[in-house]
């Protein structure tokens, strides 16, 4: 048997390094509780988190993904009142499929990754409103979260194509 | 025709080409002096007139410097004018900054600047200019966790302020909702719902007025839509009251 058989290609990490991706997740966690709440539409705001662990999940592996996104998840938990580990749960949960994907289309399209930071979306909030109905959320909202999962994933497209004009324009050219 | 002209009292047509051609080239000569005279004065000033505009520049920056501290003093002051009124009220009360908001809206809740250490509570009321904000959640030795009135886990006994009809209001979110009210009760779009005596509130403070009433035929009671006393997206001080 070929060892090349039993072996997973693993491709070489060109992701951000972990301070760089740390920063950026400290920046949006301290925008999501402060600034974003005054660009709210209809009770809703852009996740920068999610555009973090998006924008980090498609560049890395799975491993890294999950990590990072069950840091993100557990910040989010942690400065959130009420939610228990809703957000940690759902956020790991939406990078590693994200990681995962990346393999088949390039992270550096911004059609492609915009559209993924919206299904991350629906994915991570119906994940987290699912984990907090079995925490003991009431029954009878769920049309005003769909409503502004819906409008959640419209931002953050939006958010995430504007993050990767603003780090095409300014970032260095990634070491090939 | 100079001497006919003369005779007549007239001038002659000679005399009326002359002094019109001699008037076009004055004319001239003046613009064309006062131009160059003006020219002349503006280099001779020039080093002057560059420093005057460099004096003039730091002058407005710095005007405009003091008038942005001048606004955000009197933003400062109207906050605290709006909320000194509860201050004064209710004995204990305290006065709280809001500093933060939950990461992705999930709830309706602020942060506020005090905590345990300024003497803050679980289950304190937290009003603002206008009425009911909502009670204290969590308390942090700095900080405070609020849940706002229109929060899913917010239920307080409320009571019309003209009929005395009472019920629970109850937040959804967007809104609040007058609930379990009796269907004897007649409501009517424009009352204004207040808090009754509470394990938080003290009685009296207005949560809402009612926007919209919905009967419900075959329900034993009847519910009703407020608009909030306050408004809760656009909350900067409020008061801390302990019960």
């Amino acid at each position: 048997m070929s060892s090349s058989r039993s072996k997973l290609h693993e491709a070489p990490f060109v992701g951000p390094p972990w301070w760089v991706a740390g920063g950026w997740l400290a920046l949006a966690l301290l925008a999501q509780v402060t600034v974003l709440h005054y660009v709210a539409i209809r009770n809703v705001e852009p996740s920068f988190v999610i555009v973090a662990v998006v924008w980090y999940a498609v560049r890395v592996d799975v491993r890294r993904a999950a990590v990072y996104g069950l840091i993100a998840g557990l910040c989010e938990d942690a400065l959130a009142p009420g939610t228990g580990a809703a957000w940690t749960i759902s956020t790991t949960l939406v990078a590693i499929p994200a990681s995962a994907l990346s393999r088949g289309f390039f992270s550096d399209s911004i059609p492609i990754v915009s559209v993924v930071a919206a299904a991350a979306t629906l994915l991570r909030n119906g994940a987290f409103w699912i984990v907090m109905a079995l925490q003991g959320y009431p029954r009878g909202l769920g049309h005003i979260h769909l409503h502004e999962t819906i409008l959640q994933a419209v931002m953050n497209a939006a958010a995430m194509a504007v993050v990767m004009l603003l780090v095409r324009r300014f970032a260095p050219p990634p070491r090939l | 025709m100079q001497i006919v002209a003369q005779r007549n009292g007239t001038q002659s047509p000679t005399s009326v080409a002359g002094s019109t051609v001699a008037a076009v080239g004055e004319t001239a000569v003046s613009a064309v002096g006062g131009g160059v005279r003006s020219a002349v004065t503006n280099v001779a000033n020039l080093p002057k007139l560059s420093s005057d505009n460099a004096r003039l520049r730091a002058s407005n920056a710095a005007l405009l410097r003091e008038n942005a501290n001048l606004h955000a003093l009197a933003d400062d002051y109207a906050a605290r004018a709006s909320v000194q009124p509860i201050v004064d009220l209710y004995a204990g009360a305290i006065e709280a900054r809001v500093i933060g908001f939950p990461p992705e809206n999930e709830s309706r809740t602020i942060t506020v600047d005090r905590g345990a250490q300024s003497g803050v509570r679980k289950d304190d009321a937290v009003l603002a200019d206008g009425g009911a904000v909502g009670r204290v959640e969590a308390v942090g030795p700095f900080s405070s966790t609020v849940v706002l009135v229109s929060d899913y886990t917010s239920q307080i006994p409320a009571v019309v302020r003209e009929g005395r009809w009472w019920g629970i209001a109850r937040g959804n979110l967007s809104s609040v909702r007058f609930d379990y009210v009796s269907q004897d009760a007649r409501l009517r779009p424009g009352e204004v719902v207040v808090t009754g005596e509470g394990r938080s509130f003290h009685a009296g403070v207005p949560i809402g007025t009612i926007v919209g009433v919905d009967r419900g035929v075959s329900s034993l009671y009847q519910s009703a839509q407020l608009k909030p006393a306050v408004d809760l997206d656009a909350l900067d001080r409020v008061v801390i009251v302990p019960k």
